[in-house]
């Protein structure tokens, strides 16, 4: 796998004029954003984290907001906003974060500070080849860099912040440095991308990636409900329809349109309208070409598209041949929250339980690199949540992640990196489960897991007396923390 | 502590034996070595071996390719040292000789060669008779007498070869006894380890190790760097021997279970067993195995086996060894058709069962342990290329199979007992042979076979006689992966079949 990573564009080369580029003053638009992040470590969920601190960039858009990534202001603790020339440095607060399209709004509460501010404007979706300014801070210096590359490619591409999202992204052919993530790219004067993310190391020359506006609008539309409702998804799997076989089997005619449903997740928006085997002809009107792909703007762009653009509660329209017969349904679109257990987890503290010095924890992606997790079975829950629908007997896989040996639990190591399935008899669905479980009173706790018929067993009159003992020897602040409280 | 359910990693760099296909220079003898006097070699000329109780046995080996299992892999070749024992037969290690194409036996001091097949195979505990084509090729040899087993603390003897044909032995210290990991994953059986500073030579994929006239036990691994031996223990070599008398040959017995350790106290108060009683947690019993047949129960207390009683962490007391898994008592020191009596305790009160072992082979698990001296299976359907899983199919990936072979199937593998109740096979796709029928298909592989023309697949049988039924003219595969469904035009397909065969030079487009 190639790892991504952030922060901005570095120019290496700068060969055509920009005579056609009205002169403005960016300066008056762009502010370099110092965040001092604490991330917490899963493998102390009690910890409050350590503290780095990250430099980015932003820019001023309409109603006196500064647009950003959303990885540049991630577990921040305190944010600090400069504009160019001025000494002064503004304390900045998050007011939107999305995590899944890397995109932030940040505001200052100074009244003064966006006096003297231009806000930039939103352009279009760029030509390949077309050439395009990135502003930003990249390691190097201090003082804003400018920087010129030329639009390589316009595609989906992952985005490696949230590591579970794809949307669109434009590459251009300017290598990422650290330090200038949520600059400003800009063509004729006006924004036509966000720089957000390139390749490390050896592993590509001269490809930089940025958020391309259409992702930036829907993010901005999004926010109108005064909160972030994330992306929609209508959560199925749809296969070409390109071998001929499969098109006379289907009775379909040899006309290049119609995509094949192969799964609906049962948990989400398409549930209950889609079946698999469904043959899906049209979408909001826009024809299915048998490669997965419409119609938009002229131009061939993946399915997907037509929903990538629409929010929370919007509907879709899709036109459809189930068992021969032509149907039309309405679908009302939602988030997906399957995915997210594949998706990195910011702004919260680990969510954990701590019992007799067992540790139960949520089955994340934090998680699973904390602990490096190899164990077969947790992999097998992680990677299939959606596909095997695990999610329906399990919407929180619970692991009993860590044990801080104590003689309460001095035969109980095998156990660790089993899935909690039960216990004292209460089936084991979520990590609030296990404190209710363990909330009653009872003489014996037995625990059991996944797979295994022998349960872990704690007697309540050890676990007492553990107790105290344990907090003591492993400094746990706290012996739980179910997520009832965010950071934002 | 889970038994018998997850897999044992070997202890040790060594792939195999010292020499595997490729000789290579042995560290032994470097200056490290050298400066340890007590670790310096004690070599002495075998005088007592002189009679011709040993020979070359050099192997021409040629497996099976399960990613194209129409066709073998390059042969290699293994050489190494068989003992001659009662009866005119050659024990060697079943890895010397598994897949052979052609085994031939050399006497070390005259280099004369003959010819030989292998008479009893036992791939599990790693153990292989072979039998001279000419029956009087062993005649004037001294066949080496299996009757002693050798205590923790003795000084064994490894004999090697000189290159012009003379014995040399080694010595090699006994140092532990102890159930573990053989050849196969999942297959443990009593372990002997050794210290012993070994030279390189020629001939060393497997060892004989003598104690006087006494065959003890034959080489698995060496180790050069801790100078230490891994090696199949006397009983077991005693067990397999005994059996081979007996033709058709069942194989070592087991249980059909595994268990847990009791040695938690909290656990034991929960299971209200005294603190002076040993006995084992049964985690899992498999379907119509001994202990299933026995009515031994998931969650059942093992009290005492064959009349031993087993302490909580699962071992009873061996007269010649000591503390040893009670698995030992159960498939080395017990045969097939054997009766157990066994005690156990269900939910607090006491009951004796009896328990008739017998052998399970590999073909009666859903995914076989091992396909070994068998082709794989496999049916070609234009162009798309089914296969039973086996976890030979998964070793393709090579040592670190578990983390390299799709993750799915590494998943039914292990838990298969748990996933898959009913007896059946998992077919699969393997593998697309691209051609004018799979056009439009993606690159797929890894999946499972549910259902071909509406009919359940349990095993490649099945797929042959649905293929047989298209519908509409159609064969429609459902997979248990996305895409679920792949349609094929069945008169094309077997018109475009004779095509395929010859451009994909295939020389069967099946085999069961």
């Amino acid at each position: 796998m190639i790892r991504s990573t952030f922060f901005g564009i570095a120019c290496l080369v700068a060969t055509s004029a920009v005579a056609d580029t009205p002169k403005f003053d960016v300066h008056k638009s762009i502010v370099r954003i110092t965040t001092t992040a604490q991330e917490p470590d899963y493998r102390v969920p009690w910890n409050p984290g350590s503290i780095s601190t990250g430099i980015g960039a932003g820019f001023v858009i309409d109603g006196n907001r500064i647009l950003t990534n959303a990885h540049v202001v991630s577990n921040g603790r305190f944010i600090s906003v400069q504009r160019e020339n001025d000494p002064r440095q503004y304390s900045g607060q998050v007011k939107f974060i999305a995590h899944d399209c890397d995109l932030a709004i940040v505001t200052v509460s100074d009244p003064n500070f966006f006096k003297t501010m231009q806000p930039l404007h939103l352009g279009p979706l760029p030509t390949i080849q077309s050439d395009v300014d990135v502003y930003g801070y990249p390691i190097g210096g201090e003082r804003l860099s400018v920087t010129q590359g030329i639009v390589s490619r316009i595609d989906f591409e992952s985005y490696s912040h949230s590591g579970a999202d794809s949307h669109l992204a434009v590459q251009i052919d300017a290598a990422i440095n650290p330090g200038n993530s949520g600059g400003p790219v800009l063509q004729n004067g006006k924004v036509v991308g966000i720089a957000f993310q390139g390749y490390s190391g050896d592993v590509a020359q001269n490809v930089g990636f940025m958020i391309p506006t259409p992702v930036i609008q829907r993010f901005l539309a999004d926010i109108e409900s005064g909160h972030y409702n994330r992306y929609v998804d209508l959560s199925i799997v749809p296969e070409s329809l390109t071998n001929a076989a499969a098109r006379q089997a289907l009775g379909l005619p040899d006309d290049d349109t119609g995509v094949l449903v192969s799964s609906v997740e049962s948990d989400a928006c398409a549930a209950g309208k889609l079946e698999p085997g469904d043959v899906l002809l049209s979408i909001d009107g826009h024809r299915i070409i048998s490669d997965q792909t419409v119609e938009l703007d002229g131009e061939n762009v993946d399915l997907a598209e037509v929903i990538e653009r629409k929010l929370k509660g919007d509907k879709v329209k899709i036109d459809l041949l189930r068992n021969h017969q032509r149907l039309n349904v309405e679908i009302e679109l939602e988030p997906n929250n399957s995915y997210l257990i594949q998706a990195n987890i910011f702004d919260e503290y680990p969510r954990f339980v701590m019992f007799g010095g067992l540790v139960f924890q949520p089955v994340s992606k934090n998680l699973l690199e904390a602990f490096q997790i190899e164990d077969l079975r947790v992999r097998y829950f992680y990677n299939n949540f959606i596909n095997d629908e695990i999610f329906k007997d399990h919407p929180q896989v619970i692991l009993l992640s860590n044990i801080l040996p104590d003689p309460v639990n001095a035969y109980l190591s095998e156990f660790r990196y089993q899935i909690v399935d039960e216990i004292n008899g209460h089936k084991i669905r979520t990590l609030a489960d296990v404190a209710n479980a363990f909330d009653e009173t009872s003489d014996f706790y037995t625990i059991k897991f996944v797979g295994a018929s022998r349960p872990a067993v704690l007697q309540r009159t050890a676990v007492e007396e553990a107790k105290e003992r344990i907090k003591d020897n492993y400094g746990v602040r706290l012996e739980r923390n179910l997520g009832e409280e965010t950071l934002r | 502590m889970r038994f018998l359910v997850f897999f044992q990693a070997s202890l040790f760099f060594a792939v195999s034996a010292i020499a595997a296909e490729n000789p290579s220079p042995s560290p032994a003898g470097t200056p490290a070595a050298e400066a340890r006097p007590s670790a310096a070699p004690k070599e002495h000329l075998a005088t007592e071996l002189r009679g011709g109780s040993v020979l070359r046995v050099n192997s021409t080996n040629q497996s099976y390719d399960f990613f194209r299992p129409w066709s073998k892999k390059a042969p290699s070749n293994r050489r190494g040292l068989g003992a001659v024992i009662d009866g005119g037969e050659v024990l060697v290690t079943a890895e010397l000789v598994w897949d052979s194409n052609f085994i031939e036996l050399e006497k070390p001091d005259t280099g004369e060669r003959a010819t030989a097949k292998v008479a009893v195979v036992d791939y599990e505990t790693n153990l292989a008779l072979l039998k001279p084509n000419n029956p009087d090729f062993l005649k004037d040899l001294q066949p080496l007498d299996t009757s002693v087993a050798p205590k923790v603390g003795d000084h064994l003897s490894v004999v090697q070869l000189e290159s012009n044909g003379t014995p040399v032995s080694t010595e090699a210290l006994l140092t532990s006894a102890e159930v573990g990991h053989y050849v196969l994953d999942d297959y443990s059986y009593l372990l002997f380890k050794m210290s012993c500073p070994l030279q390189y030579r020629d001939n060393s994929f497997t060892l004989p190790i003598v104690e006087d006239h006494h065959l003890i036990s034959m080489l698995l691994r060496y180790d050069p760097r801790s100078q230490t031996i891994e090696a199949i223990s006397t009983p077991v070599i005693q067990h397999f021997l005994k059996e081979a008398d007996h033709q058709p040959y069942q194989g070592f017995p087991s249980f059909g279970l595994s268990f847990s350790t009791t040695r938690d106290p909290q656990f034991r108060h929960y299971e209200k067993l005294s603190d002076s009683e040993g006995g084992i947690y049964v985690d899992d019993v498999e379907p119509d195995s001994p202990a299933a047949q026995a009515d031994i129960q998931t969650g059942d207390i093992l009290l005492s086996v064959g009349g031993k009683s087993v302490d909580p962490d699962g071992d009873y007391d061996d007269p010649l060894y000591g503390r040893l898994s009670i698995t030992h008592f159960i498939t080395t020191l017990s045969y097939s058709g054997q009766k157990v009596p066994v005690t156990l305790s269900r939910h607090g009160e006491r009951k004796d069962v009896v328990v008739s072992l017998f052998h399970k082979p590999p073909q009666d698990y859903v995914i076989d342990p091992y396909v070994i001296g068998r082709p794989p299976r496999y049916l070609i359907l234009g162009g798309l290329v089914f296969e039973e899983l086996s976890r030979q199919y998964l070793r393709e990936w090579g040592p670190s199979w578990q983390r390299e072979a799709p993750q799915r199937f590494v998943y039914f593998d292990h838990y298969q007992a748990d996933l898959f109740p009913k007896e059946r096979k998992i077919v699969f796709l393997s593998q697309i042979l691209p051609n004018n029928d799979t056009i439009g298909y993606p690159q797929l592989n890894y999946m499972a076979v549910e259902r071909v023309n509406g009919q359940p697949i349990y095993r490649l049988e099945d797929l042959a006689k649905a293929m047989e039924k298209p519908v509409n003219g159609f064969h429609k595969i459902e997979f248990d992966l996305d895409p679920k469904v792949i349609y094929l035009d069945a008169t094309k397909v077997q018109e475009n079949a004779a095509a395929l065969q010859k451009t994909y030079s295939l020389p069967a487009m099946r085999r069961f």
